[in-house]
């Protein structure tokens, strides 16, 4: 039986309210609150060599993050769930159009890292009608790479989680992982670039148990903050935990891709975020706040 | 606090033709702004092309906002300065029949 997370005394005074809303592991990597800007989430572009046109054709047109204040027609401007700005992905107004933002830095221990996010999704207000199947899908991801001297299996280990929302109009409204490679191919012609496009449509299987309704309030201008947590740990390249608002999902049936090391990411940890359009309008992914812990040596 | 600021690819490597608008960005933290539309392979074009800035409450229903950026067909780059945008920012226009200008367009903006 694990200690109960949530404690019995009052809000201690002093103590940090914005943090108080996630359950971190000892040490905080990052704690990211799109009032402060960006803070490093940029955009998604995929490898290329010699010229832009090398690159994957899926890779070409990620769209990039911006901050938004979440400014309706009817209503005016909703806000953060925590102040005025969240980072906002937004794709083309094009069925399949992906936005994606993702941050870059490396790891220091190989033992448990969580990320945990505040997020809200919406397809752009175009109609007076639902819209309610306009988002195909958002997803959270990790990027991560054993370091140079691992003893154990030399790996790229990619986990990956999606909510896929709705598929050629039809709701499905289910969490899905994803450990099937994508082909890597090589860009341009020198032997040293490669590249792969893990976001694809093909190879999604289902959490089990992984369908959840969320709280799509009713029209598209209207917003409500969702609470989704992942574990990985980096030792054992396995889920720890996978939770959703009141939902925490068997982490031991779901899987990350795991490929041989490439040869210059050693100790990479990105993560990544993206939404996908299913219908030829645009599909928005709003985050107010992410925080990534980790257990560290030292 | 430093000023924060903010470079955004809004278009990259994409070819104009007809009419043309980048995707919406939201810019309301930002009170300066430039776009900056770089010119990937020659081009010939018509006297006097060019793109105009424009803005939107809701990122839906658009108004130009009276600046003006000048395309040009050999390589290089151009630029508009704008200010009071509100939220939403974009760039729109209309190439001819028979042009097309192949573009990377960047919005630099700064608090």
């Amino acid at each position: 039986m694990t200690a109960p997370r949530f404690g019995s005394g009052p809000f201690p005074a002093g103590a940090d309210a914005a943090l108080s809303r996630f359950s971190p592991l000892s040490r905080i990597l990052f704690f990211d609150d799109f009032d402060r800007g960006l803070n490093g989430w940029t955009a998604l572009i995929g490898n290329y060599e010699g010229t832009l046109d090398s690159m994957l054709p899926e890779y070409r047109d990620l769209r990039p993050p911006m901050l938004s204040n979440l400014s309706m027609w009817d209503t005016g401007t909703v806000g953060a769930l925590d102040g005025t700005y969240a980072m906002k992905l937004a794709t083309r107004p094009t069925a399949s159009s992906l936005a994606v933002a993702v941050k870059r830095l490396t790891w220091r221990h190989a033992g448990p890292i969580q990320m945990e996010v505040f997020f809200t999704y919406k397809p752009e207000a175009v109609a007076l009608e639902l819209l309610d199947t306009g988002v195909r899908a958002f997803g959270f991801a990790l990027d991560i790479q054993v370091g140079d001297r691992a003893t154990g299996p030399v790996e790229r280990v990619m986990p990956h989680l999606r909510y896929l929302n709705a598929l050629d109009g039809r709701p499905v409204e289910r969490w899905q992982f994803k450990r099937s490679i994508e082909p890597l191919r090589d860009i341009g012609g020198s032997g040293k670039t490669r590249s792969h496009f893990h976001l694809a449509a093909t190879g999604w299987e289902d959490v089990p148990g992984g369908a959840q309704r969320l709280c799509y309030n009713e029209i598209a201008t209207k917003h409500n903050w969702y609470y989704v947590q992942i574990g990985f740990d980096l030792e054992s390249m396995s889920f720890t935990r996978f939770r959703c608002n009141d939902r925490v999902f068997d982490s031991s049936a779901i899987a990350p891709m795991r490929f041989p090391a490439m040869p210059n990411l050693w100790c990479m940890l990105n993560p990544l975020m993206w939404v996908e359009a299913d219908a030829d309008s645009r599909a928005f992914l709003y985050v107010d706040s992410v925080v990534v812990s980790a257990e560290l040596d030292a | 606090m430093i000023r924060r600021s903010h470079t955004a690819l809004v278009e990259r490597n994409i070819e104009w033709s007809g009419a043309f608008a980048t995707e919406p960005y939201e810019a309301g933290w930002a009170s300066e702004a430039l776009f900056f539309v770089r010119t990937l392979r020659p081009a010939t074009l018509s006297p006097n092309a060019s793109a105009v800035v424009q803005v939107s409450p809701d990122g839906m229903v658009w108004c130009d906002e009276g600046t003006v950026v000048s395309l040009q067909g050999d390589l290089g780059q151009t630029f508009c300065r704008v200010r009071e945008f509100g939220g939403w920012l974009r760039l729109a226009g209309h190439l001819p029949p028979g042009e097309t200008l192949a573009v990377t367009v960047y919005l630099v903006l700064k608090e």
